[in-house]
């Protein structure tokens, strides 16, 4: 590899020429620039520490190693993403391999070096460093490039920092800060990539008659096409030795620049992002943040309030808009965008808690003033988990949302109509206004008795829920699951009028008072029955009693609905359903498919029935909210907005031929049964329970006994 | 600066119900307690005032009811009324609004309040007496079915609107100390979180007894006495439709069953 050389020649020269005042120079400049990184980081540091400690990096190795992966596989990334994800990665290792070097030049120049007269930086190490460099350079301007093709030309709705729920007189309005911040940093990173293999090729051209050099130059394979190209055009090696100087220092005050504001711009992200991902809850989306509600107060209010990992995630923000576009509340023209309500925040922060000292009196974060996050943003959430699902650095805007919505409900700042609703679910455990007595009232349609599990032993609980018990629509869905249990000889039984809700909905419009006196009062009365498992159609209650109340003490194995069908079907428990000759789409809930992974059982389901199953759009982890979630199905949507479910009927219209949208959860089938109307489709295709469709397979009889008639129709006055 | 509110813990029925063996009343299996609808009203009033005000005003709320009632009690504190008093005997289960107003006029005497704002009436029996009573025990102004006040508190009188019949309203002064009854719509009341309604647990709660108060059971004996309650039997309707001679015979069939002919 090295003939003629001693291996101590090939190596590149670093300050060679260098009079002593620039040799000073540039390492007061260095320095310097190191000082100024190191107090921005600092001074983040210390914002960080302002929000309360929440000791979410601990246990510290296990959560870095899950962080370390992410970064080099770059998952999270990649999703919903897939050019820009790539580029990332390009740029990412590009930058990295490039860094590396650069240190290991300092490392062999100034560390061990000087210290053990141990120079390793030359001979065979550096042609292959020298390549690895030059590919690295590639790497990275090829992904910058693209970046700037994306940013500039394919310009995808997700990067447009216009926030639609504001005017332009408002000065949060287009954030063109930011806008001009991404082309900064792409120019800026840009021209230090490029500057760097301008320097190597007037260096080589420098140096063309030191064989030692000039040998070995294909080992920075751009930097020797470069030269190349510069000899062809006729320059010397004295002119080059000029041009050398002035490239070298413009590219090393551009890099020195760059590290310096590392800690104060939009580069920051390569640490934060980092320590937001190593913080992440990977239950942040099931299970809603535990509250003391003997404490003082309840909920975030002040940006105090914050824990010292959210101020963290919401400077990891990257703008990538995966979660804005995920959003319905955002897609409906509700005031929320989850990026919009992470980047407030950030500037919140960055205002207020960046100072020497702390501001005098409380930081209010909710209210209507610049960067303060105003209640209807709040209230537009259906903590359907789409944002937190999909954000590539762990941000958890969901668990940040329920936080402030439990200041607003203890403040009485919220929409009255939802009053009588949680008076209601005080007073009577359910959130439609109906006596208790009421609840197991649907059971009288049955021509059987379903086994009270209060006083005898059952195999399966059935947790009905509230909808499922009180809705009229979803009404038949529970007589026709029950019909179901039934036939597939299963030992299962209710808790009669004593169920009250599982509290999903009441966790997540922030009545944490009331959720955790419900969940206790249930789990008291489940520990007093006898039963081996769980089942509920409700998605929501299924996600609390799985993931909510352990932490109360209630520890049960459930089941969905859907998984317990597609068992027994398996099993062969019920009997091959026949085929069924229909188009379906099948609508994953929120609270099944994406929160809970549950996203295959009611496809196969569906496939034992031999329909033609048409995927959505939007399916599985990347489900569309039908806007019933988070207590939003206790809010009326303004009639002027597009409701969630008409966006989702109009997707699934788009299928040609569809019969049936299929739904699973008792709150998507009433939200977009409206949905399918309010958008004209109700001739179109029919919206069905997968339970229901699965009971016409099995030929069940649908229709509920007719109600007794009689004692309504008793005694006339003669 | 002192606003008393008494208030009331009411019954609401399920739609499905059973009376009580002695027909007098319903069942209590089937009813459901709550704090009375109108009070929500009047326990706002009161706090709106103290909160402009700052903090020199005491708001008391007084109920008149067993253990069973501290729960309305509660959701009166919650939303923010600094302290409750709770009175209770076993005369007490019969007592009409003449009777509760009397216990109220006690209550007065003692606590020397400003004002006195009650609901406009009960939800559940409907009666609308107790304010009217208790102005009448004290020898105060009092003023029904108040929907506006413009009230400062100290000041000698207080500006208010009421409805009247026909869709009038009327404004009126009314000198202080008065009572006032608070119709519905007034004010929006203020939600209690049931967290806020458990630490209304630690706020202080004056149990007293009619001897408290320098009564005995004579004192709140009833004017009157429920003699039978019942839901009256259902009337029936239906809607003939088609031809005239269709409507005929069908009306001829309804004839004739009823004749039991």
């Amino acid at each position: 590899m090295i003939p003629d050389h001693d291996p101590q020649d090939i190596t590149r020269v670093l300050f060679d020429n260098f009079p002593l005042w620039m040799l000073t120079t540039f390492y007061v400049v260095a320095i310097g620039a190191i000082g100024v990184f190191l107090y921005g980081v600092w001074a983040q540091i210390r914002k960080y520490r302002r929000g309360m400690r929440a000791g979410a990096w601990s246990p510290f190795w296990p959560r870095f190693r899950t962080m370390f992966a992410r970064v080099l596989d770059h998952k999270t990334i990649k999703r919903r993403a897939r050019g820009a994800g790539a580029a990332h990665m390009f740029i990412f290792y590009g930058f990295t391999v490039l860094f590396i070097g650069t240190s290991i030049i300092t490392l062999d120049h100034d560390i061990t070096g000087p210290i053990t007269g141990l120079h390793f930086w030359h001979g065979a190490f550096y042609l292959f460093f020298s390549l690895a460099m030059d590919l690295a350079g590639l790497s990275l301007l090829g992904g910058l490039l693209y970046m700037m093709y994306r940013r500039g030309w394919l310009k995808p709705p997700r990067l447009n920092y216009h926030r639609p729920d504001r005017s332009p007189e408002d000065p949060d309005y287009d954030r063109s800060d930011y806008r001009r911040e991404d082309w900064a940093f792409l120019w800026a990173l840009i021209l230090i990539g490029m500057t760097g293999y301008l320097v190597e090729s007037v260096r080589l051209v420098w140096l063309q008659n030191d064989p030692a050099v000039w040998n070995y130059r294909w080992w920075s394979p751009v930097g020797a096409s470069l030269a190349q190209l510069m000899k062809g055009f006729g320059m010397t090696p004295e002119g080059a030795a000029n041009f050398r100087m002035v490239l070298w220092w413009t590219h090393g005050i551009l890099a020195l620049t760059f590290i310096a504001l590392v800690p104060y711009t939009k580069v920051k992200h390569i640490f934060t992002a980092m320590g937001s991902l190593m913080a992440r809850d990977p239950e942040a989306k099931r299970r809603m943040p535990m509250a003391d509600v003997e404490a003082e107060k309840i909920g975030f209010s002040l940006l105090t309030d914050f824990s010292d990992k959210y101020l963290v995630n919401v400077d990891a923000c990257t703008k990538c808009g995966r979660c804005h576009e995920a959003c319905p509340a955002n897609a409906s023209g509700y005031p929320l965008s989850p990026r919009d309500l992470v980047l407030s925040l950030r500037e919140l922060a960055n205002d207020k808690l960046s100072h020497a000292s702390m501001p005098e009196g409380p930081i209010e974060v909710i209210g209507t003033e610049v960067n303060m996050i105003r209640p209807e943003t709040l209230w537009s959430c259906r903590t359907c988990a789409a944002c937190v699902e999909i954000c590539p650095v762990g941000i958890e805007h969901l668990p940040m949302i329920v936080q402030m919505r439990r200041a607003l409900i203890e403040d009485g700042n919220f929409d009255t109509i939802l009053q009588p609703t949680l008076k209601s679910l005080q007073k009577s455990g359910n959130s439609l206004g109906e006596n208790k007595r009421k609840r197991p009232r649907w059971t009288q349609k049955l021509d059987f008795e379903i086994t009270d599990a209060r006083t005898e032993p059952v195999d399966v609980l059935w947790y009905v829920g509230d909808y499922a018990s009180f809705d009229p629509r979803s009404q038949k869905v529970t007589i026709t699951f029950a019909r179901i249990l039934k036939a597939a000889g299963i030992n299962f039984g209710i808790l009669y009028e004593d169920e009250q809700t599982a509290g999903n909905d009441v966790r997540r419009i922030g009545e944490e008072g009331l959720f955790q006196s419900l969940a206790e009062a249930n789990i008291e009365l489940l520990n007093s029955c006898q039963f081996k498992t769980i089942v509920t159609t409700d998605p929501h209650t299924f996600n609390t009693i799985r993931n909510e109340y352990p932490e109360f003490g209630g520890n049960y194995e459930i089941e969905h609905a859907s998984s317990m069908l597609e068992r027994l079907i398996r099993e062969g428990k019920i009997p091959q359903p026949a085929n069924l000759d229909y188009r379906v789409t099948f609508h994953d809930p929120c609270h099944l498919g994406r929160i809970n992974d549950c996203t295959e059982a009611p496809r196969q389901v569906l496939q034992s029935m031999g329909v033609d199953l048409v995927e959505l759009g939007r399916s599985r982890d990347n489900s569309f909210c039908c806007g019933a979630g988070g207590g939003r199905i206790w809010l009326p949507d303004p009639p002027e907005l597009k409701k969630p479910a008409e966006l989702r009927a109009a997707e699934a219209a788009e299928i040609p031929g569809l019969d049936v949208l299929v739904v699973n959860c008792p709150k998507c089938l009433n939200m977009l049964e409206d949905g399918v109307k309010g958008t004209g489709n109700e001739g179109n295709f029919r919206v069905l329970e997968l339970t229901e469709l699965l009971a016409e397979a099995m030929g069940l009889d649908a229709k509920p006994k007719d109600e007794d008639e009689a004692s309504e129709t008793a005694a006339v006055p003669a | 600066m002192k606003i008393l509110v008494p208030v009331k813990q009411i019954a609401s029925l399920d739609d499905q119900f059973e009376m009580r063996d002695d027909g007098r009343d319903v069942d209590e299996d089937y009813l459901e307690k709550d704090l009375n609808e109108f009070d929500h009203f009047s326990v706002e009033e009161a706090l709106l005032i103290k909160e402009a005000a700052g903090d020199e005003v005491e708001v008391v709320v007084a109920i008149v009811g067993d253990d069973d009632a501290d729960d309305a009690l509660r959701t009166a504190l919650a939303k923010g009324a600094d302290r409750g008093i709770r009175v209770w005997d076993d005369a007490l289960a019969n007592a009409d609004g003449t009777s509760i107003a009397r216990i109220l006029a006690k209550l007065v005497e003692r606590e020397k309040p400003d004002m006195v704002f009650t609901g406009a009436q009960s939800s559940d029996f409907g009666s609308a007496t107790t304010g009217m009573a208790l102005a009448g025990l004290l020898g105060w102004p009092h003023a029904a079915v108040v929907s506006n006040l413009e009230y400062k508190p100290g000041a000698s009188s207080a500006t208010l609107r009421r409805e009247l019949e026909g869709g009038l309203e009327e404004v009126m002064t009314i000198k202080c100390p008065a009572v006032l009854s608070i119709q519905l719509g007034i004010n929006q009341p203020r939600y209690a979180s049931l967290r806020g309604i458990k630490q209304a647990k630690q706020k202080p709660v004056d149990e007293l007894s009619l001897d408290d108060l320098g009564l005995d059971a004579s004192d709140v004996a009833p004017a009157f006495n429920v003699r039978k309650m019942y839901a009256p039997q259902r009337g029936k309707a239906e809607l003939i439709t088609g031809s005239a001679a269709e409507q005929a015979a069908r009306l001829a069939q309804i004839i004739k069953e009823i004749r039991g002919m």
